[in-house]
């Protein structure tokens, strides 16, 4: 994209943001990128994800990589190395501030890859500045954080994508037109489940923080903390200041092909059990079973396989039972049971849905045709929020009554309470 | 190293048990005198009945089996009286099962026998842990008179003493056979398994329950055994309002072994309070708590945390 164009771009944005009417035009006519142009591209957190990150935008070729944001020095450094490996006459600055990433007013759109903590944060402050986001999951660290994240995409007609890479598969969508094409009968129950819990990170002392990482910043938002290196990279996602353990970090990839065969209607209610560890400081699940009812179908999700057959092979997983037949499925594999016979297809389901160019290409080109890509914002959101009622309930240790229409527990102050946090200073929630 | 630890547990249950021979404190009767009422009858239907105030097995109706206490108990000081017929034998189960199988799966047996012939080593006399820990010191093993046992279960410490005096101790970790048993179940009674005509008897059963004691219940944070950690987590949710004083002032130690589980605790103790259900002076109790703990704290870190658990008690 041509500076020109971008300029007008931000200038219309700009005017169109007064009023409803320049926000219908802008998503039909104005801003798109002419398909030969360059989508510049930020990178914002360089750990493994975001390196992943790097390494795909990096091979698409009408995508220019700006920009390279980490708050630890030295991981910033080693990205820095592996940019300049592929491309060796990168222009691309480094930050350590993502601030600065979104001041720039040449750079199209970011990816995250921090963590939960700051997914919503930098994904709100980036639509505020007209970038469209790939952002890794989960969506965001609260339900209320995705809600205005909803609210922003549409206020600033934004891009988004989340990082569930596994949808844009073949698996996933041959599953999808399996389930919809009514052989196994009307489904009642899917039973989805990862196995594993927090590691072993025993109780480490705190330390004084490296100096090449700003460790103010990475908390952010989230109560203060001394540091450690097991609350940082790596296993932060083993605490709840940050995340949601393992449970948070694969539902969105597992809940996915449920979500999206079977698009279930309103959430009634959700009872969690399970178990925080004692072994360590990690204080996310050992183990999480809940049992999730919606108007049309019940979701059971279980740390350990279900008993089902060819369920306990599997580490991650999901089982459709309908009442004539039934589906596993894991990222890759498909196993349909009709009559008590075992099929890996039904090759008459005639093949109907479009298939992915592959999930950052259709991010790269939702950017510029101003369409919603395949994993979009008000898809991933609606299907990301049971795994979040789930960890509350998990963590109050009672059954929830849910309110689908007004997004609130039912006769539980305390359950509500915990819908959001409040940010630490100087950090604002937007 | 390894020699001066053992020295310092030897004396440290030497005092315990001096110090606590003649205070009664916090002690609960467990057996009533007039029957079984608090005691699961299931494992053992025939093997025991009440007599003159104390509870008798054997004398024609023994053989296998296990009288439980339908309580689970898992750090105590249990302390009773026996006696034994001329070759009676019998034991204490303690964290044990009420399924009897399970019972010697997950628990052991403090053994109670008469000297007989043939001679029972050190290993399987009254007083030793049966199988697992001998005695060091020999108790009296007259039979015919009444005899005083104290068995104190201390997380992994367990010291057994025979009218006052220890006879052994034993800490699990060190004891292979002992690792993996359980570290909470009920207390069972063995019937009289030496022959027909043989009997032992009862009575005196009263029991200190330490898991009730918040003191003794908040040291349980400070160690990194997770099966410790773990009953420790639960004896601190029962005691609630009672302990979460002393989880907030936790919250502070630099230490993350007693942080990080005094915030888990504490965390499920404001949680429960919070239930629509719960009750109204649970709830104001933590509330008032949380509150004077958070006006007190010299730690920035830890009055927002506390503040923000107030929040989900206030709304």
């Amino acid at each position: 994209m041509t500076t020109k164009n971008m300029s007008n771009r931000r200038e219309f944005l700009r005017k169109a943001s007064m009023g409803s009417l320049g926000l219908l035009l802008l998503s039909r006519n104005a801003g798109a990128i002419a398909a030969n142009d360059k989508v510049v591209v930020a990178h914002i957190g360089l750990g493994s994800m975001g390196n992943s990150h790097l390494r795909w935008f990096a091979g698409l070729p009408d995508v220019r990589i700006a920009a390279l944001c980490d708050l630890d020095e030295q991981r910033l450094g080693r990205a820095m190395d592996s940019l300049k490996e592929i491309h060796p006459d990168t222009r691309a600055k480094a930050y350590t501030d993502f601030r600065r990433i979104l001041e720039r007013e040449d750079i199209d759109a970011i990816t995250c890859a921090t963590p939960d903590h700051w997914h919503a944060p930098i994904a709100n402050l980036a639509f505020q500045a007209g970038k469209d986001v790939y952002g890794e999951k989960p969506l965001s660290y609260t339900p209320v954080e995705g809600r205005a994240m909803l609210g922003n995409l549409n206020r600033y007609e934004r891009v988004f994508q989340l990082g569930t890479q596994i949808h844009a598969g073949e698996n996933y969508h041959r599953v999808v037109e399996l389930v919809r094409s009514g052989r196994l009968g009307k489904i009642h129950t899917a039973r989805i489940w990862k196995t594993g819990g927090p590691p072993a990170l025993g109780f480490p002392a705190n330390r004084t923080p490296p100096e090449s990482l700003n460790w103010d910043m990475w908390l952010g938002p989230a109560p203060y903390a001394e540091y450690t290196p097991a609350r940082c990279h790596g296993t932060f996602r083993y605490f709840f200041d940050y995340s949601g353990g393992v449970f948070g970090d694969f539902w969105c990839h597992i809940a996915d092909i449920v979500f999206w065969a079977l698009e279930p209607g309103r959430l009634l209610s959700i009872d969690a059990r399970g178990e925080v560890p004692h072994n360590s400081i990690a204080d996310t699940p050992l183990w999480i079973d809940i049992d999730y009812e919606f108007e049309d179908l019940k979701i059971h999700w279980t740390t350990t396989p279900p008993q089902v057959p060819g369920a306990a092979d599997r580490q991650i997983g999901a089982c459709f039972e309908g009442t004539k037949g039934s589906l596993l499925c894991d990222y890759s594999s498909c196993e349909v049971t009709l009559d008590g016979e075992k099929l890996a297809d039904i090759p008459d389901v005639p093949k109907t849905l479009p298939r992915s160019p592959g999930h950052q290409r259709n991010f790269i080109d939702s950017v510029k045709s101003r369409t919603q890509p395949e994993s979009n914002l008000e898809y991933v959101r609606r299907m990301t929020l049971p795994m979040h009622l789930g960890l509350i309930s998990f963590r109050l240790g009672r059954k929830l009554v849910w309110d689908d229409t007004a997004e609130r527990f039912v006769g539980d102050n305390a359950a509500n309470y915990l819908l959001s946090r409040p940010y630490r200073a100087p950090w604002i929630f937007s | 190293m390894r020699k001066s630890l053992i020295f310092a547990l030897l004396t440290l249950a030497a005092t315990a048990v001096a110090s606590s021979a003649a205070d009664e404190r916090g002690f609960v009767s467990i057996f009533n005198g007039h029957d079984l009422a608090g005691w699961n009858t299931g494992a053992c239907p025939d093997g025991f009945r009440v007599e003159d105030g104390c509870l008798v097995t054997g004398g024609g109706d023994g053989g296998p089996g296990l009288l439980c206490t339908a309580a689970a108990y898992g750090n105590f000081v249990f302390r009773f009286e026996y006696l034994l017929s001329g070759v009676g034998n019998s034991g204490v189960m303690i964290r044990a099962d009420a399924d009897e199988q399970l019972a010697w799966a997950k628990g052991y047996e403090i053994q109670l026998l008469a000297p007989w012939t043939p001679h029972r080593d050190d290993l399987h006399c009254t007083g030793s842990i049966y199988g697992h820990v001998a005695v060091t010191n020999r108790p009296d093993e007259t039979t015919g008179v009444w005899h005083e046992m104290e068995i104190v279960c201390d997380r992994q410490l367990i010291i057994i003493a025979v009218d006052g005096k220890v006879t052994t101790w034993a800490e699990m970790n060190y004891v292979k056979s002992l690792r993996s048993k359980s570290l909470r179940g009920p207390l069972g009674l063995q019937t009289n398994h030496s022959g027909p005509d043989q009997w032992v008897k009862f009575r005196n059963l009263r029991l200190r329950e330490l898991d009730r004691e918040p003191d003794y219940v908040v040291k349980g944070f400070s160690s990194t055994d997770p099966r410790v950690r773990k009953l420790t987590h639960e004896a601190a949710l029962k005691l609630d309002t009672l302990l979460a004083g002393q989880l907030c002032a936790l919250l502070a130690e630099e230490d993350s072994v007693s942080s990080v589980g005094a915030k888990k605790a504490l965390f499920d103790i404001v949680a429960a309070a919070s239930a629509p259900a719960a009750p109204a002076p649970v709830r104001s109790s933590v509330i008032k708590t949380l509150q004077a703990q958070a006006a007190e704290t010299e730690s920035e870190i830890v009055r927002h945390h506390l503040e923000w658990l107030l929040g989900m008690l206030e709304n």
